[in-house]
């Protein structure tokens, strides 16, 4: 019974906060999505016309978000999970190092690194600059900038090292004993790879592709400055709907929509995980 | 039981030839593993210094020695799992030496087991026979054999975090085993279990090696489970072999100091020799040729005898004074312990439980022993 209360008592201020900053303002968004604004003012109801308009008028957005999300979170994983598994398998006692030097770029800042890409892919920027050094090019090339690949390579650069964190913790779980076994025993490096890493480290390839798509998902502010006319992320829309448009239930709509979509995602790929990394062979 | 067929694939003998075949390898097996030149540095730590090595078919061999003396570097170049810095490995006649783990006779039961945490205990055993691409019935049928040759019946589907520390170690020899290696090696195989337990699959592995016929090579720092296990025992010391013999040879008649004292319990006698006279700082003279220099004379606790004076052992030609500090009774025998003059300290084992009546702590004593139950042995820097 004590060890029950202390318990209670241990998990009382972070359950609190989850309530109070977290649950409590989504129940509250919830409701209002079914809600109406008439005369710049919110009017309670029970109407579902908020959803439908967003499913009818905002689709474009919305798959676009997920669609370009989705490339973010994949490149993101894959590249993060390199990185990991570099440092955990060849790096030796530099390993924690590596993965130091990784997450250390994340006090740069956020901002700062979407201006660094822009100060990069801009029409004065260095890469424009090293190309018509090289006489490659007698004009600036735009190409590079305000479009959707440069949010993708922004986005993809800021939100590595957030990926490489749970995939290196997971890779780390994998003993050096059991890979040697699993060597032993007939398997080739691949196959030790694909039959003994891959499906003890799945968790650690799920939360890194959901800590990046999420985020990916979510931002509006690196479509802003880098994504050009045509990135129209969904978040851009749902801010407008908060702010300039005073329509909180339609933003809602928005968000709640989003939120099932990015849930139907992640489930989906890991169902995909688990069937590509089948446990036993 | 597991049918354990030799790797090397034989063209079908005539009666003659089978017969002939099965003579000679009773005389002499073929070499089944052959070590030439091996030598393993790690940077400037010469972890095994060059070595040759030859283990026949259905030898149980014991690499004995201290910690840190390269015995794991030594297994696990056979294995595969550390390149030799220079020298051959040949494992049925061919050259293995440039092949990886997976593709070598061999099978490693690893220190710390390496059972995948993922698999069941049946998935474990049988994830070398996936790989192989053994046919699931055939599969099955060898993996329960493994199981039942370890005595887990029944395990099967036992999750790997739900085993005790035996059940692990079974587990692990059932999936090297299930393989049918030419070789099976062993790093430290009893070495997390607790003394009953050890005792235990002492006898398991002496029964497993009876059973399957196979060879068994392990490694160990404890030279009691050596003398117990094995059919033949390499010591090793600071990356090399120093004596390499049947666990009778290595304890009668140990071939260096360091092996007198590692291998079971041994009295020093530090002297010099001289024109083939070897003089104890205790006192007596031994002829024994050989090279001048420090020497010890090393002689086996039971070896000794001890009574009240020196007059009572005129059957030992070698004889010392000391005072008696302990005798501990010890079962079968009792253990006593003597300060002799010069200020060393012997230790003598004697079955004559009748003794201790008349011998008491501070008594004055004589120890003694007879010719041919000493060794004379180069002295070691320690
Ligand atoms: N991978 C390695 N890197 C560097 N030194 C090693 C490595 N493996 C073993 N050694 C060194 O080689 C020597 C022998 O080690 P090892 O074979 O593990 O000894 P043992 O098994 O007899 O305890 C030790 O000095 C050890 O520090
Ligand atoms: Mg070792």
């Amino acid at each position: 019974m004590k060890a029950v209360l202390r318990r209670g008592l241990l998990l009382a201020p972070s359950t609190a906060i989850f309530l109070g900053v977290f649950l409590v303002p989504a129940g509250f968004f919830l409701v209002v999505s079914f809600w109406r604004v008439r005369a710049y003012r919110l009017r309670p109801d029970a109407t579902f016309n908020n959803y439908s308009a967003v499913l009818t008028e905002y689709w474009q957005p919305l798959a676009f978000t997920l669609g370009i999300a989705l490339v973010i979170a994949v490149v993101t994983t894959a590249l993060a999970y390199a990185y990991a598994y570099f440092c955990r398998f060849r790096a030796g006692r530099f390993g924690m190092a590596f993965v130091f030097i990784a997450v250390i770029t994340l006090f740069g800042g956020y901002l700062t690194k979407i201006y660094m890409w822009k100060t990069i892919l801009g029409s004065s920027g260095i890469l424009n600059s090293a190309l018509a050094a090289l006489g490659l090019t007698d004009q600036p090339v735009t190409l590079f900038l305000f479009n959707p690949l440069a949010v993708v390579i922004t986005l993809v650069h800021y939100t590595l090292p957030l990926a490489i964190l749970p995939a290196y913790g997971a890779l780390r779980g994998v003993r050096d004993v059991d890979l040697e076994a699993a060597r032993d025993i007939g398997a080739g490096p691949w196959r030790a790879f694909y039959d003994i890493v891959l499906p003890q480290t799945r968790l650690g390839l799920l939360s890194a592709f959901s800590l990046t798509f999420l985020f990916a998902a979510g931002d509006y502010v690196t479509p802003t400055l880098v994504g050009g006319p045509h990135t129209s992320m969904i978040g851009l829309f749902i801010q407008s709907q908060f702010g300039h448009r005073v329509n909180a239930p339609m933003g809602a709509a928005m968000s709640f929509t989003m939120v099932a979509g990015c849930l139907v995602t992640i489930a989906l790929f890991a169902l995909i995980l688990r069937r590509m990394t089948r446990a036993v062979p | 039981m597991l049918d354990y067929p030799s790797a090397a694939v034989r063209a079908p003998l005539s009666a003659y030839e089978a017969e002939r075949a099965t003579l000679v390898e009773k005389a002499e097996p073929a070499p089944l593993v052959e070590l030439a030149g091996i030598r393993k540095s790690y940077g400037s730590v010469e972890a095994v210094h060059p070595l040759d090595l030859t283990i026949r078919k259905g030898e149980f061999v014991a690499i004995l020695g201290p910690s840190g003396c390269g015995k794991t570097t030594l297994l696990r170049m056979i294995g595969g799992f550390a390149q030799p810095s220079a020298g051959t490995i040949r494992i049925g006649g061919l050259d293995v030496t440039a092949l990886p783990p997976e593709r070598r006779p061999t099978n490693l039961v690893f220190q710390g087991y390496g059972l995948f945490p993922h698999m069941t205990v049946a998935q474990n055993i049988g994830y070398g026979l996936a790989i192989r691409k053994t046919p699931r019935a055939e599969k099955q049928r060898r993996v329960e054999e493994a199981m039942a040759l370890v005595r887990l019946e029944g395990f099967g589907d036992r999750p790997i975090a739900k085993l005790s520390g035996g059940q692990a170690q079974r587990v692990a020899l059932a999936r090297a085993l299930v393989m049918r290696p030419d070789v099976l090696l062993l790093d430290e195989p009893l070495g997390a279990l607790d003394l009953k337990l050890r005792r235990a699959m002492q006898e398991e592995l002496r029964r497993i090696h009876r059973e399957t016929g196979g060879t068994f090579v392990f490694v160990t720092h404890d030279q009691a489970e050596a003398m117990d296990l094995a059919t033949r025992i390499c010591v090793m010391a600071r990356g090399r072999v120093v004596q390499d013999g049947d666990p009778e040879t290595i304890y009668s008649s140990p071939a260096t100091m360091f092996v007198s004292t590692f291998i079971g319990e041994a009295n020093l006698f530090a002297g010099q020799r001289c024109g083939g006279v070897v003089t104890l700082g205790a006192g007596p003279t031994i002829p024994d040729p050989g090279e001048d220099g420090p020497v010890v004379c090393v002689v086996r606790p039971e070896r000794l005898w001890i009574d009240a004076g020196v007059e009572a052992l005129s059957e030992c030609a070698f004889r010392l004074a000391g005072v008696l500090e302990s005798a501990v009774f010890l079962g079968p025998f009792v253990n006593y312990t003597v300060r002799l003059d010069g200020g060393e300290s012997v230790t003598v084992s004697s079955r004559e439980i009748g003794l201790r009546t008349r011998l008491n702590a501070g008594d004055r004593v004589a120890v003694g022993w007879s010719i041919s139950d000493h060794r004379v042995l180069p002295h070691e820097a320690p």
